[in-house]
């Protein structure tokens, strides 16, 4: 390996994300197996590329030639799905020699349980004797709408900015299905499981090098190579956005520690300073993972004018209180307006009930006015006298629906894009769609959601929700503006 | 930085020690660069006249023995000693208190006192996964009930010296809250530096050090004392 020239990272990896030939293992030829599930989900996604059953007997599965083993494919594997009893893989592996690019066990029974620790480096020895990447074992594969490779059952088909790895499988699926409601789209996701090779930092490395990806996502229960994680990060000067969800920030290791230095720190304290002094996002939830790679696929981060200043405009006056307490316990700043900006809103001459110091709470009588088209008038006022780096606009649709014309809502969003681009640069804009759960609203915020998407406007269910993504984006600019 | 047979690490680990003392850990405070305070060791009641000579007074004795950790408990330590006399009388005490007797005496340290300033707690620790961390506190009950400290990964530049003070809750404390003396800041961050920067203490003896605590680090509105430290080796 070291006399070799090393290859750079994309191109080391793109046989995984993006593989011309896929070999599958564990195919029945009833058609029953997970791997069967695989080869049809692939075709499905649009893989045009060969792929190989590998079976010791059957001379077709699904309607495709078989081999016997992964050494006799007439091309070079790519990527191998492999779903069999662990026990019979570490030779699998090692006759494989140099025909294998990627392989990605997706069996369980290895250094997850006691007993399986021998086996996992057994497969980890084959593999490294088989002159291939190992990832897992037991995880559950991978999503690569570039490669049209996928485990999951439905996924975004299209390319996108959001890079994923995951620890667990079953949380990798749910980041898919998840995000995809959300409008989240991927540059892949890779579920690395127990990490007997690939960990979650030489994907890291890949997804920082990789021109598609625009922000990272890593959900990590355990990192063995914690030392070269902080390295990789910290060389790479908080160039994208990387949220961690960290699974198990509880006491490591430490109960041992006979000092005082010893018994204050816990895992948590690793992690968090891995934070501060790398710029990366640490959150505790996945709805505030997917919130904050919301965040960062639509909106672009400005270090140069830090997210400080937030005005909240939008229906529901407690909700506008509660939610100047929430931000401001985030450390973002919702002070009321500057006189001159009062008296510019004032000669607007809104309907009694509506306030406008900041929050800007407007009752629907006042945000149906023209159909909607108000709010452009009030947000004029807002971004080129109020000068705010955010603006929350926040419409709780029972009140609307069945009791405006349907196009408010949409003129209202209309407006505030309108203004956004006639001051572009001026403030980040996020919208909160509240509901109540009944189905007509949820389904009306659904679609309107998606609109809102489509134009790039992140969106969230909560005010709290949104609070803690942008909190996450001016964490991040503060971080850039301080340090890159 | 150390030349091999000055280095106080290697020379307790040659030894078979699990630990620095406290005068080789003051040894290799220094020489990073971190002040600490005068100090020598006398072997017994013998010696103290000579060792004496170059020291101002108060002075601080404190005996130094492989089989007690912490001295202050064993009735191990005098403060406030003003002459050459109160010294003596001080060891002679220690050598007949009841946990002091059979224990293995390397000799005494004899120190200055040092001035008053506040007190601060900098720490080291090895984590298995991601070596070593730098650890800030305020000393006493900030750091023992309240756990107000901050961690960091070395090495650190300037900046997370900056931020790890900032983010201490008792921060405005050594800016001088309740008519005090502010504290140094930039004197707290050189110490920083020394022990979790790039070419600093931790760093360059991850390999050996598990564990380390300057507890207190007196710090006065110009300088920043390293009054005592232990290192944990392995």
């Amino acid at each position: 390996m070291t006399t070799k020239i090393r290859m750079t990272i994309l191109e080391e990896f793109t046989p995984l994300f993006a593989p011309k030939t896929v070999a599958v293992v564990g195919a029945s030829t009833k058609g029953n197996a997970l791997p069967n599930v695989f080869i049809r989900r692939i075709r499905e996604f649009g893989f045009t590329g060969d792929i190989y059953p590998i079976h010791p007997a059957a001379a077709e599965i699904d309607g495709l030639k078989a081999y016997k083993s992964l050494a006799d494919t007439p091309k070079p594997v790519d990527y191998a799905y492999i779903a069999v009893s662990g026990a019979q893989i570490p030779a699998m592996l090692s006759a494989a020699k140099g025909h294998v690019r990627f392989a990605q066990v997706v069996s369980s029974g290895f250094g997850e349980v006691e007993e399986g620790k021998n086996l996992q480096a057994e497969l980890a020895d084959a593999a490294r004797a088989g002159g291939m990447r190992l990832l897992g074992p037991n995880c559950l594969g991978i999503y690569t709408p570039r490669g049209h490779v996928t485990f999951t059952e439905i996924g975004p088909k299209e390319v996108g900015p959001v890079g994923i790895v995951s620890q667990s499988g079953g949380l990798g699926t749910d980041i898919i299905r998840r995000g995809m409601s959300r409008g989240l789209k991927f540059s892949g996701l890779v579920t690395v499981g127990n990490c007997a090779d690939v960990t979650p930092s030489d994907l890291l490395e890949f997804y920082l090098a990789d021109p598609q990806t625009k922000v990272i996502g890593m959900y990590i229960e355990t990192a063995k190579d914690g030392r070269r994680l902080f390295d990789i990060l910290r060389n790479a000067r908080a160039v994208k956005p990387v949220v961690i969800l960290k699974g198990g920030r509880t006491q490591q290791g430490l109960a041992a520690a006979a000092s005082h230095t010893g018994s204050l720190a816990g895992d948590d304290r690793v992690w968090v300073a891995l934070a501060r002094q790398t710029g990366c996002m640490l959150v505790d939830t996945l709805d505030n993972f997917i919130d904050t790679l919301l965040i960062f696929q639509t909106l672009t981060p400005r270090p140069q004018r830090a997210t400080k200043k937030v005005v909240l405009f939008g229906n529901g006056g407690g909700t506008s209180v509660l939610a100047t307490d929430y931000y401001s316990r985030l450390d973002l700043d919702v002070t009321p307006f500057a006189q001159n900006v009062i008296d510019a809103l004032a000669e607007l001459k809104l309907p009694p009930g509506t306030s406008i110091t900041n929050p800007v709470d407007c009752p629907v009588g006042t945000l149906q006015q023209d159909d909607g088209r108000v709010a452009e008038k009030i947000l004029d006022i807002i971004y080129s006298k109020g000068k705010p780096e955010a603006l929350v606009m926040h419409l709780n649709l029972s009140a609307f629906v069945g009791r405006t014309k349907p196009e408010v809502l949409d003129n209202l969003v209309a407006a505030a894009m309108r203004v956004q681009e006639k001051y572009p640069d001026q403030s980040h804009f996020i919208l909160v769609l509240r509901s109540d759960g009944e189905p007509t609203l949820e389904a009306r915020k659904r679609e309107f959601r998606d609109k809102a998407v489509a134009l790039g406007v992140p969106v969230y269910d909560e005010m709290a929700n949104a609070g803690h993504a942008v909190a996450a984006l001016a964490t991040f600019e503060r971080f850039k503006a301080a340090r890159a | 930085m150390n030349k091999p047979n000055e280095n106080p690490v290697a020379a307790a680990r040659s030894a078979g020690r699990n630990a620095l003392d406290e005068s080789a850990g003051k040894q290799l405070l220094s020489s990073y660069g971190i002040s600490v305070p005068q100090s020598r060791v006398a072997k017994g009641v013998a010696e103290v006249d000579a060792v004496m000579n170059g020291l101002k007074t108060p002075v601080v004795v404190k005996v130094m023995s492989p089989d007690i950790l912490h001295k202050s408990d064993a009735g191990g330590v005098k403060i406030n000693l003003r002459s050459a006399a109160e010294v003596k009388a001080a060891i002679e005490g220690m050598l007949n208190a009841p946990k002091i007797k059979g224990a293995r005496i390397d000799g005494f340290l004899i120190e200055e006192m040092a001035p008053t300033g506040h007190e601060l707690v900098i720490g080291g620790l090895r984590d298995p996964q991601f070596g070593p961390l730098v650890m800030v506190g305020l000393g006493g009950i900030f750091v023992e009930i309240l756990k107000d400290v901050s961690f960091r990964l070395c090495p650190i530049t300037r900046i997370d010296a900056e931020e790890m003070l900032a983010e201490l809750k008792g921060a405005a404390i050594l800016k001088g809250a309740r008519g005090t003396k502010p504290a140094s800041i930039e004197a707290i961050i050189d110490v920083l530096l020394k022990v979790g920067g790039d070419n600093g203490l931790l760093m360059q003896h991850a390999a050996d050090i598990s564990e380390a605590d300057i507890n207190p680090l007196i710090v006065s509105d110009t300088a920043a004392v390293a009054v005592d430290a232990r290192f944990i080796l392995g």
